[in-house]
Order: C-alpha cells, then structure tokens, then sequence
C-alpha cells in the first residue's frame, strides 16, 4: 500500500534547556514499519526525544537521520513526519472535515482532491458521519480520531504520537489502543509512541524504549524487558506491581548460576556469573506474580498490610523484614488476610539477580515465550 | 428542591437585601447625574433656576431635543466628527495591536517584558500631562487642525491597554494548536490567519469595544488643544457652542450630551452579550 520509508536514525541527541540537560545523548535506530513506544517516568525525556524527532524542538548536539537524509535543520512537513498531540489540538472553529484537510489546504491541493481523501480517510476513521461537525461537539474518542485523521491524510512516513489516550477514560483506552494497533497493521507506517503508561507499551510496542533519566535505559521487545531486564530501574518499571528488591549476598558463582543468601536461605540463581561477586551484596528482584504462598526454594512469613481481591488474583502488600514494601500477586482468592502472617516463598528460576551498579546479571531463561516459533513448536 | 441554584451561590433571605442594597447604593452614586441630567433636558429653561428648586420636572417636554438642532446648526456634524474619529482610531488600533498582542504572547524576545511594563507606565500619564509636547510633535508633523491631530494620539494612548487585554486573550489560545499548524506544515502568517484570528475574534471584539468607548470619551483634550477647526469638532467641544455669550443653554445642552452618547451606547448595547462573556472568558478557563 506504501511505497515511502520510514526509516529513522538518532545519533548521540543530546537536548539541554539553559543548564538542565534533559536528553544526555541517545543513540537509537527504528525501522521501516516498526511500533516503538518510548516509556519512562515523568521527566524522563521522552516526550522532548520526540518533539526533537518532530522538529518542533532542536537537538542541542548530535543528528536524526531520516532515510539516510540528516533532518535537523528541516522543518517538520519536510521530514515525513506527522504528529498527534496529546491535547489533540483541533481546531475548534473548524469542522471536523476542516480539520482533517487542514495539512491539505496548506498543501494547496485541489479541491477535488481534498474531498476525495478526507472522506476516504474519515470512512477509515468512521467519522463520515461527523465531517460537518465541530470538534466540541463529538466525544473525547472521535476527537481523538479527527486528531490522528489529520496525521493520516498527509501520509507521512513517521508517526509521532504523545501520550494520545491520555486524556481517555480507562474502557475507551482500551478500545483505541486496539484500534492504533489495528490501523499501525494497515498503515505498515512507522510509529513512534511516547506513553507513561506501561500496559499500552507493553501491548502496542514491536519494542519498547525506557528512558530513564535522559538516557535510554534498554531496548528491547516487551517480552524481553519482562524477562530480561538489564537493570534495576527497567526491572522495577516494567510490570505491575513492581517488582520486590531484596538484599542478597553472594556465596558461589559457578557455570550453571550465582549461589546467594537471601532471607537466611541459599539459593543458585540461574544467571551469566561474573568475576569478582563472590562476597558482594547483590540484590535478589522478584515479581509480585512468582510469589506463592508456603511454597518456594525461599520461604519467609510476612505480615500482610492491604489486601486487594481483584478476583482473577489476589495482590498483597506487606512489609517484609526489609525496609522496602513488599508485594505479592496470588491467583485466585488467595487465603490471606490483614494483620495476619502469613508463609510466602519463591523459586530460583524466578529470580533476578543485580549487581551493586544495579546493573543485571543476565538470566539463563529461555525466551520461548518471546519466540512465537519456539511457542508453537512447544504446545504442538 | 425545585430550585437548580448550587449550593455556593445560595443565600440567606437577609444576605439578599444586603447584596440588593449594597448595589442600590452604587447605583444611585454613579447614575444620579445621569438621571439628573436627563430631568433637566425635559425643564424649560426658564423654569430652570426657579426656587424653591424642584427635581421633578413641571411643564416638562422634549422640546430641548428639537430645539437643540437649530441652537447649534453643525450638531451633526460634531456628532459624525466624533463616530469619525473614534472609528478611525479603533480600526488604526486593531491593526497595529492584533500582532502586537500576538507578538508579546508568543514570541520571547529580549525586551518583551521591560517593554510591556513600558506601556502599563505610558498608560499612567495622562494626555493632559504631555499636551505640551504632544503639541510640538504635532505641529512639526504638520497634522494641526486635522482630524489626524485627534486621532494619532488618541490610538498612541489606547494602544497600551489593547495590547495588555488582547495578550492576555491570545495566552489562553492552547500552543499546541500552533505546533500541530507548524508540523503540518503551515506558515507562521497562514496560522495566524487560519488559527489564531479566529480564535482570538471574542478577544478582537472586546478589545474594539473597550477602544471605541475610550476613544469616544478622551478626545476632548486633544479637540480642544490641537484642533481649530470647527468643521473637525468633535462631540465634547461640540457641546460648547451651546454656552451662550449671555447664558447657557443648559435644556439643550443636556439633551444634546444624551443625543451625543445614543450611538455609543446602541453600541454597547448591541454588544453587550459579547462584551461581558468575552471579558470573563479570559478569567475562567
């Protein structure tokens, strides 16, 4: 269906605001057609990475490179690029039909043709029925579909999107971020999506950036960061409830894992060894979900302080013998209750283990389940 | 309840007469010249000074409102002079503040804010206390005794106010507008146009409204100093000429000041609506 390119390079793109660096050099390549979805906390970056993409910012050093071509100094049409706001920015005065022709108009495209491409993409977009209309008189979601009409209309070779569902209350979230799947299938266009919000990362994303701090903290698909994450920011970011950090000691390590002390018990967690741990205090993580209760090669009593039931599982919260709170995801309606201690454990394999930069020592999992290959060869 | 009013805007039955007198009070202060004014248009002049002095009006008519005309022949003339003037100044002041404004709610450039500030300071003289060098600079511009006279420094004292009311309107245009109209590929011209006039059109009409009503009230001083020519009067000097040598013609002088102000105020009237929502829709989002 599209015979452009959405081909985009950074380059060492550092961004600083008087003295404040906030993008402290950021290196990333994304292909033609891929989903990638920049996540991070406030403050992060992420959304100045793509104002800077966008041309609406200017990097303070290094380049962007579309499709081989060194885009700095271009202003954003001339780019390919097309951006939705968060805010989605329509024009009130202007009917919906307006506004999706507005990048036309400035185009100075002839009127038949403008017709014929607004309506075909407001049929994409079922908003055929609205065109005459004025932005204040639709729903949030169809507001949010003029905005990404007049993305689509110009057909660029890179989306940009900034936290568009944020504004959406959680069911519409859910239906439009099926929807921006969808449409990313259709369009097999290039996205770039910038989100607080880790579920839509995790669901949208071909891969997933996290930032952290003005530097990309790992790349990697959303499975990959679930199971491997290179450090302790992205493992703690990722998943919800985050992930339970642990003080641990290291006792061994040999080929097959990193033996450590953990809670007054020894376990060998199957991760890449490194020279020099032996006697270092690591740090064990593990999340909420591989938690079960009386049963695990670890075992402690915890004493629960707010219990969920959200009735697929049960989310427990507790303080552990540590400082740091402690929470726990057990399926089902899980026997525990306030106040009352209770026998939690987890397994090695389960486990993550960080060294004291905080950076992860590799774990020894096989990513089948990233692998859509290896998953179906396994359930054959 | 039947009654939709919230909760906060409720009062008890003695807070309402308080708020009703408090506005009662205010009112009688700042409408009993007019209402004055008015009655005396309806005496006859003779009955004017009689004693005991009456405030209701005896033999009362509308005869001064006829008479007025043929007391002072170029009547209309002032009149129009004045439409002419305040409508020239208002279109002139439109023009250069419509960017101006945008420009100071937009751009960051060295000198916007001591710039800003400047005007707020230009706007604490008075006219009346730069006559003299505002004489001077007429005069070797050569505008003496044209309408231009009464027109460039009207809209020069009018310019500061415009800008600080229409900045503040343009503020609360949302930028991303602008940023999407930029990745789309517009002009920053062509999003002015496309996007911002019309957005900002509330603020354009207030911003007309608060300048002709001005204009049409401080002409006076710069009439009556750089200005000889009768053909040119406006409205206020207008209503001299019914100072007679012996006595003045206070009957239809008053109903000539009401005649003076009818076009201002079918102005206000008919914009009133906007007026007033345009004004709080720049406090409340």
């Amino acid at each position: 269906m599209r015979s452009v390119l959405g081909q985009l390079h950074l380059n060492k793109v550092t961004k600083s605001f008087g003295d404040i660096k906030v993008i402290k050099g950021v290196t990333l390549d994304i292909q033609d057609g891929e989903f990638v979805v920049f996540v991070g906390p406030s403050g992060c970056g992420k959304s100045t990475l793509l104002r800077i993409i966008a041309g609406l910012d200017d990097a303070t050093t290094g380049d962007i490179v579309i499709d081989g071509a060194k885009v700095n100094d271009l202003a954003p049409v001339n780019r390919g690029i097309a951006m939705v706001f968060q805010s989605y920015a329509l024009y009130p005065h202007m009917t919906v039909f307006e506004n999706i022709a507005f990048p036309l108009r400035v185009e100075k495209m002839p009127e038949a043709e403008l017709t014929a491409k607004v309506e075909a993409v407001a049929k994409v977009l079922q908003l055929d029925q609205r065109l005459q209309q004025k932005p204040g008189a639709l729903s949030g979601g169809q507001r949010q579909r003029v905005a990404i009409g007049r993305a689509i209309v110009r057909e660029p070779k890179i989306f940009l999107f900034d936290e568009p569902l944020s504004n959406l209350d959680a069911a519409l979230r859910a239906d439009m971020r099926i929807e921006l799947t969808k449409m990313h299938h259709d369009l097999a266009a290039t996205m770039i999506y910038v989100t607080h919000d880790q579920i839509e990362a995790m669901t949208m994303a071909d891969r997933i950036v996290v930032l952290n701090g003005g530097f990309v903290s790992q790349v990697g698909k959303p499975l990959e960061l679930y199971h491997k994450p290179q450090n302790k920011f992205v493992a703690g970011f990722i998943g919800n409830p985050k992930m339970n950090f642990l003080p641990a000691t290291c006792t061994a390590a040999g080929p097959d894992g990193v033996t450590v002390t953990c809670e007054g018990q020894t376990i060998m967690v199957p991760v890449e060894p490194r020279n020099g741990l032996i006697g270092k205090t690591l740090t064990l993580g593990i999340r909420p979900e591989h938690i079960h209760l009386g049963k695990g090669d670890i075992r402690f009593d915890v004493v629960p302080t707010v219990v969920e039931r959200l009735g697929v599982n049960t989310i427990v919260y507790a303080t552990a013998t540590g400082a740091e709170p402690f929470s726990a995801m057990l399926p089902g309606a899980a026997n525990v209750s306030v106040d009352t201690p209770s026998t939690i454990g987890f397994n090695a394999a389960d486990c993550h283990l960080f060294d004291g930069a905080d950076q992860a020592l590799e774990r020894r999992t096989d990513l089948h389940e990233i692998d859509m290959a290896q998953l179906a060869a396994q359930s054959a | 309840m039947s009654t939709s009013t919230p909760m906060i805007n409720r009062y008890k039955w003695y807070e309402i007469i308080g708020i009703y007198c408090g506005i009662a009070l205010f009112l009688i202060f700042v409408l009993s010249p007019f209402v004055e004014g008015f009655l005396v248009s309806l005496k006859p002049l003779s009955r004017l000074f009689s004693s005991p002095y009456r405030f209701w009006p005896e033999h009362g008519s509308f005869a001064a409102y006829s008479t007025m005309w043929e007391s002072v022949p170029g009547f209309a003339r002032y009149v129009f002079n004045s439409l002419f003037i305040s409508g020239v100044a208002t279109v002139v002041v439109l023009m250069l503040v419509v960017p101006a404004a945008y420009a100071f709610a937009r751009f960051r450039f060295p000198g916007r804010g001591p710039l800003l500030g400047a005007f707020l300071a230009v706007n604490m003289f008075s006219g009346a206390v730069l006559i003299i060098p505002l004489f001077r600079l007429m005069r070797s511009m050569g505008v003496l005794n044209t309408y231009w006279a009464m027109i460039v420094p009207g809209v020069a004292f009018l310019i500061p106010t415009a800008i600080w009311l229409l900045r503040t309107y343009m503020l609360r245009i949302p930028k991303e507008l602008e940023e999407a109209a930029y990745v789309d590929g517009a002009s920053r011209l062509y999003t002015f146009r496309r996007v911002i006039l019309p957005l900002a059109m509330p603020g354009i009409t207030v911003v007309a409204i608060t300048t002709f009503i001005n204009a049409y009230s401080q002409q006076f001083i710069y009439a009556l100093t750089f200005n000889s020519k009768t053909d040119y009067m406006p409205l206020p000097i207008g209503l001299f000429a019914y100072f007679g040598r012996q006595e003045v013609i206070w009957n239809e002088l008053m109903a000539a000041s009401f005649v003076g102000i009818a076009p201002a105020m079918i102005v206000i009237f008919f914009l009133q609506r906007h007026l007033v929502s345009g004004l709080t829709a720049g406090a409340v989002k």
